[in-house]
């Protein structure tokens, strides 16, 4: 493989060293922050050689990432555990572009390492009222789509609304993941059943249907089908298996809430 | 079909992806995008669905829609197109189907009655195993302008 690339200056050892962890950083921050493994595998083989490794090999795991870098007759490996810590959609846009700029030779790795302390270090964009709203608009819609009406629209809203600010609390205080998923979907059946008790709205049954949609593992779900397309099998059912443990997480809150409130089903 | 209904699907399902990008940490200039892709990926579905197709291929053909939307939208903003595939595609997801599953499977351990327990089996699996093709339908649906058209020489 390596005769049909064009010849690099050897890098040194130190150099060797700066590259595998700038690289194997980067796509750490890839796999935490929700990317798919097709893309962490191209980034971080991009970004490695364009910062002047001959070579770069990636094992993507659903909670590690191993990386070599080859450069001359000089290799180094190295492994980081990494754990997800919810979709960031915008850290992704900003690796994609400086690996970008790092193969059109505008970066160094001074520069590049910069980049990335800054990626990491800014907050996020939206506060955490904007998402309880946003996200609170969000099941309320997907009421909307389900064919619900507006007793049952403001009902949804309320219960998402309260549901995601529990869900923030929750993840502050450290609870176990699945745990926070149970806690959730509890609070947000707790108030959607209201509408079912009180007969609000034509549909009351739509509010507990949609009120808990904040929480669906869309991102694990999805790209645990994208990997299992793109031949990353083991990531792929991995991601599966989380994504449906979510789901049974769902279940648990809402059926814990419908039988404390009284309720016949969905 | 009504026109009406299909806007007004548009519209929510607009919405609905908004907030999914709020969640995600979509960059603020980059909204509409998923926005958009959302609002023609959905009432795609909706519309092929009403026009008598199961929810799987009427999924993949609104999926199909989301990813060359995706690219289009990566191009302009020179940006990957996940950031705008993502939140729409969540959409589609079939969350209310995932846990109708879950719920059947755990009210399945409580009953003994075989005459209660066969239809809950049924209704369990059937979600389940539709579940499993929808997700599938949107994975393939998103990666297909990758896997048709802009297939490269894999660098790794």
């Amino acid at each position: 493989m390596s005769a049909t690339l064009p010849k690099k200056p050897p890098l040194d050892k130190l150099a060797l060293r700066d590259v595998i962890d700038l690289s194997l950083w980067a796509g750490q921050l890839l796999l935490q922050h929700g990317a798919e493994s097709a893309r962490i595998e191209e980034t971080v083989h991009r970004l490695g050689t364009g910062l002047g490794a001959d070579w770069m090999d990636i094992l993507v795991s659903p909670n590690a990432i191993a990386v070599t870098t080859v450069s001359g007759e000089e290799f180094r490996t190295k492994i980081r555990r990494v754990v997800s810590i919810g979709v960031n959609l915008r850290a992704i846009e900003q690796i994609n572009s400086m690996t970008q700029r790092v193969i059109a030779g505008e970066l160094d790795r001074v520069q590049v390492r910069r980049e990335i302390e800054q990626i990491v270090r800014q907050p996020r964009q939206y506060t955490r009222w904007a998402s309880v709203v946003m996200v609170g608009l969000s099941c309320a819609a997907f009421s909307q789509l389900f064919g619900g009406d507006w007793p049952v629209f403001f009902t949804t809203l309320v219960a998402s609304m309260l549901a995601m600010f529990v869900r923030q609390e929750l993840i502050r205080r450290h609870f176990n993941p699945l745990l926070v998923v149970i806690g959730t979907s509890f609070v947000a059946t707790i108030f959607a059943s209201l509408a079912s008790r009180f007969q609000w709205g034509e549909q009351p049954q739509i509010a507990l249907a949609s009120s808990v949609l904040l929480l669906v593992p869309g991102v694990a779900l999805i790209n645990s089908a994208e990997d299992l397309i793109t031949g990353h099998l083991v990531v792929g059912i991995i991601r599966g298996i989380s994504g449906g443990l979510i789901s049974l997480g769902i279940a648990i809150g809402i059926l814990m809430g419908i039988r404390l409130m009284g309720i016949s089903g969905l | 079909m009504n026109l009406l209904l299909l806007f007004q699907d548009a519209f929510w399902s607009a919405i609905a992806a908004l907030g999914f990008s709020v969640l995600f940490n979509v960059p603020r200039r980059m909204l509409a995008g998923g926005m958009i892709c959302a609002a023609v990926g959905h009432a795609v579905r909706t519309f092929l669905m009403q026009a008598g197709l199961d929810i799987v291929p009427a999924t993949l053909v609104g999926a199909l829609m989301i990813g060359f939307l995706g690219i289009g939208f990566g191009r302009y903003w020179r940006a990957p197109s996940l950031i705008f595939t993502l939140s729409a595609s969540v959409t589609l997801v079939p969350g209310v189907f995932a846990y109708r599953a879950m719920l059947g499977i755990l009210q399945l351990s409580a009953s003994t009655d075989p005459a209660v327990g066969g239809p809950l089996l049924v209704e369990a699996t059937t979600n389940a195993i539709k579940t499993a093709l929808i997700l599938g339908a949107i994975g393939v649906g998103i990666i297909a302008p990758r896997l048709l058209f802009l297939r490269e020489k894999p660098v790794v």
